[in-house]
C-alpha cells in the first residue's frame, strides 16, 4: 500500500525581483485508496503542489514520499521514469494533442513506456470504452465536447495504471452535465491502492473527498472591537504569506512594509506614518499578506476588522479602499 | 513519438506542403545552377574531343590554343611521337540574328585530317566560303549565313556543338578561317597534334586536352564562381525554409511538448520526431526539386547538364540541411518546461 506523505514542504521561487513562497512548510498524509482535494483560491499554490507531486517541479525544501519513492531525491531521468510509471496527470485544459485522435492520445504514455503498438492500441481501446468513449476513438479533440476531452485525458492519465493520479482543476472548463461525468469517473478511480489528488476551487467536489486540504486556511470573520497594538522599533506586526483579518491604522511612529527579494534581501515598498492605513488587501480578499509589516520606530497602530474599518471609512466606499485613498478622519 | 510527428505533418499539411514546394523550387534552382556550371565544362569537353586531337602546340607565351592563343605563321614541324599535325585557327566572330548579333566560335582546320568534327549531315568544307555549323543554329545545308560580313554557304551540320555558354561552333577550312579572322593573312593559332610529343620546339609549348578545355572555359570562370556562390546561397535559403518551418512548428507545439514531458515521454523521443519532420520535408523537397530541375533545364538558353552524382547527393545534402536547420526547433523543444502543461488554455 503506497501512501502519499508530504513533510515540511516549501516551494519558493522568484517573481520578478521578489521572492514568492506559495507553499510554506506544508505537511500532509494521504493514505492509499483515498481521494484528497486541495482546496483554495487561485494563486494559493494548488498547481505548484501538484507539480511537485508529479515530479515536474523540485521543491525548495521538505520531502515528498510516495510509497518507497522519495520524489524529492530523484534525478532528471528518474523523475522522467517516475512521471511515466507512477503518476498520471489530468490537466486543467485537457491538454490533448490536437493532431492525434482520442485513441492515439491515450496511446502516448503507453508508447513512451515502450508498450508494443498492438498492445498499446488494445489497452487504449479498453480505457476509452471504460470512460464511455468507445464510439469516439477516431475523433480528434477538436471534434469532442469538453467533457469527452476530459474523459480522454483521464483515460490517458490512467493508461499505465499509475498508483498516483493527480488532477488540476478537472472541472474548470466543463458545464454541469460534463462535471457530473468527470466527478463520477474521478471518484471511481480513487479505489484499490490508487491515491487521487485533485486541486480545485470547485466546492461541488467536496462530497467526493476522503480528505480535504485547504491550502489557504479559512479565516472566520471574527468581529471584534478595534485593538491597539504597541510595537517597539524593529518589531514585526505581520509577515508576508500569513493570513490576517485586521486592517491597521498608524496612530504614532512609522511602520515599514517590505517584500522578500529573490536575491535574499528585502525590497522596501512604503513607510506608513500617523494617519496612514495598511494591510487592507489580505483581509478584504481573503488573501495571504503580500508584504511584511515591521515597526521602523516605536509605534502604535490600531487594528480593525474589515467591517470595523468600513464603518471608520464612513462615506468612502470599497473602491476608495482598494485604491488606497487617504483616510479623512475628523478630530 | 514518431506517430505524433507524422500526425502533426498531416495536421499542418498545407503549411508543410508550402514548405516542401518552396524548398523544392530552391533545390531545383540549385540543381539547375549546378547543371549550368557543369554544362560549360561539358560543352568545352565535347568541342575539344570532337576535334580528334591529342594535344596542341602553341606559342610559349600563349595560355592555350583557343581563348589564350597567340597567332603565328604556319610552321612545318617534325616532332618525335607525333603521327599527324594540322594548322588550326580559332577565333570569335558575330553574325546577325534577327535584330541583334550572335557570337559564334570559329574553328579553322584542313578539309582532310583531324580538326574537323564528325558531321551529322553534309560534307566538310573544302572552299573558303564553305562552312559547317552546329545544328543548334537552326540552319540547314544550302543556307547562306553572313558571318563577320562574309557570306558563307553551309555544307554540313555538326550535332549540338557549342562552347562558351551555348555559343554555336562553326568550322571552316584553315584558309577560310584565316580570311574571316585575319583578313587572309597566313596565321594560325595552334598546331593540332595526334600522338604524344616528348618535347616542344623552342618558342612553343604543348597543351594537352585538359589544358585546351580549361582554355576554352577561361572566359567563364567568373560566371562559374558566381553560380557556385549562388548555389551555396540557395542551400542556405533551403535550410532557412526548412529550419523556420520546424522552428514555428516547435513554437506552436510547446504545450504538446510540455504534456509529452509531463507524461514521461523522453526528450530524445520528442527531438527524434521533430528531426524526422525536417528530414521528411527535406527529402520530399529534394525529390520535387529533382523532378522540377529536369523539367526546367530545357527552358534555359544554355546547356544545363546536371551530373547524376548531383541527384544522388541532393537527398543526402537535403537530410543534412534538414537536421541542421531544425537545430533551433530542437533547442526549443529541449528547453520546454513540463510545468507549462499545467494551467489554463
Amino acid at each position: 500500500m503506497a501512501d502519499l506523505r508530504i513533510k515540511d514542504l516549501v516551494v519558493e521561487y522568484a517573481s520578478g525581483q521578489e521572492s514568492v513562497r506559495p507553499i510554506n512548510e506544508l505537511s500532509l498524509n494521504v493514505p492509499a485508496g483515498s481521494l484528497a482535494i486541495l482546496l483554495g483560491p487561485s494563486g494559493c499554490g494548488k498547481t505548484t503542489l501538484l507539480s511537485c507531486l508529479g515530479g515536474i517541479l523540485k521543491p525548495t525544501a521538505g520531502r515528498i514520499e510516495f510509497g518507497d519513492i522519495d520524489v524529492t531525491e530523484l534525478d532528471a531521468s528518474a523523475l522522467s521514469a517516475y512521471r511515466r510509471n507512477t503518476v498520471g496527470i489530468v490537466f486543467q485544459a485537457f491538454n490533448l494533442v490536437p493532431s492525434l485522435t482520442a485513441l492515439e492520445n491515450v496511446m502516448v504514455p503507453l508508447r513512451a513506456a515502450k508498450v508494443p503498438t498492438k498492445r498499446a492500441r488494445e489497452r487504449a481501446e479498453e480505457l476509452l470504452a471504460r470512460v464511455g468513449l468507445s464510439h469516439r476513438m477516431s475523433y480528434r479533440p477538436g471534434d469532442l465536447s469538453g467533457g469527452q476531452q476530459q474523459r480522454v485525458a483521464v483515460a490517458r492519465a490512467i493508461a499505465l495504471d499509475p498508483p498516483l493520479l493527480i488532477a488540476d482543476e478537472p472541472t474548470a472548463h466543463l458545464d454541469y452535465i460534463q462535471v457530473e461525468e468527470v466527478l463520477t469517473l474521478i471518484r471511481e478511480l480513487a479505489s484499490g491502492e490508487r491515491v487521487v489528488v485533485v486541486a480545485t476551487h470547485d466546492t461541488r467536489m467536496l462530497p467526493l473527498a476522503d480528505n480535504v486540504v485547504e491550502l489557504v486556511p479559512h479565516l472566520d470573520a471574527d468581529e471584534h472591537e478595534p485593538e491597539t497594538v504597541i510595537l517597539a522599533a524593529g518589531e514585526t506586526l505581520f509577515e508576508q504569506g500569513t493570513m490576517g483579518d485586521s486592517i491597521y491604522v498608524v496612530t504614532e511612529g512609522e511602520i515599514e512594509m517590505f517584500r522578500e527579494l529573490a536575491t535574499g534581501g528585502e525590497g522596501m515598498l512604503k513607510v506608513a506614518g500617523p494617519g496612514d492605513y495598511f494591510g487592507e488587501m489580505g483581509p478584504l480578499f481573503a488573501l495571504p499578506r503580500s508584504a511584511t509589516a515591521r515597526a521602523r520606530t516605536d509605534a502604535v497602530v490600531i487594528g480593525y476588522t474589515v467591517q470595523g474599518f468600513r464603518e471608520l471609512l464612513g462615506t468612502l466606499g470599497s473602491r476608495d479602499l482598494i485604491e488606497h485613498k487617504a483616510l479623512h478622519r475628523e478630530g | 513519438m514518431l506517430i505524433a510527428a507524422l500526425r502533426d505533418l498531416q495536421w499542418r499539411k498545407r503549411r508543410f506542403a508550402i514548405a516542401i514546394v518552396g524548398t523544392g523550387l530552391v533545390f531545383a534552382m540549385t540543381l539547375v545552377l549546378t547543371g549550368l556550371a557543369n554544362g560549360f565544362r561539358v560543352e568545352a569537353t565535347r568541342t575539344v574531343d570532337s576535334l580528334g586531337l591529342d594535344a596542341f602546340l602553341v606559342k610559349s607565351g600563349a595560355t592555350g590554343p583557343f581563348l589564350g592563343s597567340a597567332a603565328f605563321p604556319p610552321t612545318m614541324l617534325q616532332l618525335p611521337g607525333v603521327s599527324a599535325s594540322v594548322p588550326l585557327v580559332y577565333g570569335s566572330a558575330t553574325m546577325p540574328d534577327r535584330d541583334s548579333a550572335r557570337s559564334v566560335n570559329v574553328f579553322g582546320a584542313p578539309e582532310r585530317g583531324p580538326g574537323i568534327p564528325a558531321l551529322a549531315d553534309g560534307h566538310p568544307p573544302s572552299a573558303t566560303d564553305e562552312v559547317v555549323v552546329s545544328n543548334t543554329m537552326g540552319k540547314s545545308i544550302g543556307d547562306t549565313v553572313e558571318i563577320g560580313s562574309r557570306p558563307l554557304r553551309i555544307v554540313g551540320l555538326v550535332d549540338d556543338s557549342t562552347a562558351l555558354a551555348g555559343q554555336p561552333n562553326i568550322f571552316l577550312t584553315t584558309a577560310g578561317a584565316q580570311k574571316l579572322l585575319f583578313s587572309g593573312q597566313s596565321l594560325i593559332t595552334s598546331v593540332g597534334l595526334q600522338g604524344r610529343p616528348a618535347t616542344a620546339p623552342d618558342g612553343f609549348r604543348i597543351v594537352d586536352r585538359n589544358g585546351a578545355i580549361d582554355d576554352l572555359l577561361r572566359a567563364l570562370s567568373g560566371a562559374r564562381q558566381a553560380m557556385t556562390l549562388m548555389a551555396g546561397l540557395l542551400w542556405l535559403v533551403a535550410a532557412s525554409i526548412v529550419g523556420s518551418m520546424i522552428y514555428m512548428s516547435a513554437m506552436e507545439r510547446t504545450r504538446d511538448f510540455a504534456v509529452f514531458k509531463a507524461v514521461g515521454v523522453p526528450t530524445r523521443s520528442i527531438l527524434a520526431g521533430l528531426a524526422m519532420q525536417a528530414v521528411i520535408v527535406a527529402v520530399l523537397a529534394a525529390v520535387l526539386g529533382g523532378v522540377l530541375s529536369v523539367m526546367l533545364g530545357p527552358l534555359f538558353p544554355m546547356r544545363v547538364d546536371i551530373p547524376p552524382i548531383a541527384f544522388l547527393l541532393l537527398p543526402v545534402v537535403a537530410v543534412t540541411i534538414g537536421v541542421l536547420a531544425s537545430v533551433a526547433g530542437l533547442r526549443r523543444a529541449v528547453t520546454v518546461d513540463p510545468a507549462r502543461a499545467f494551467g489554463g488554455p
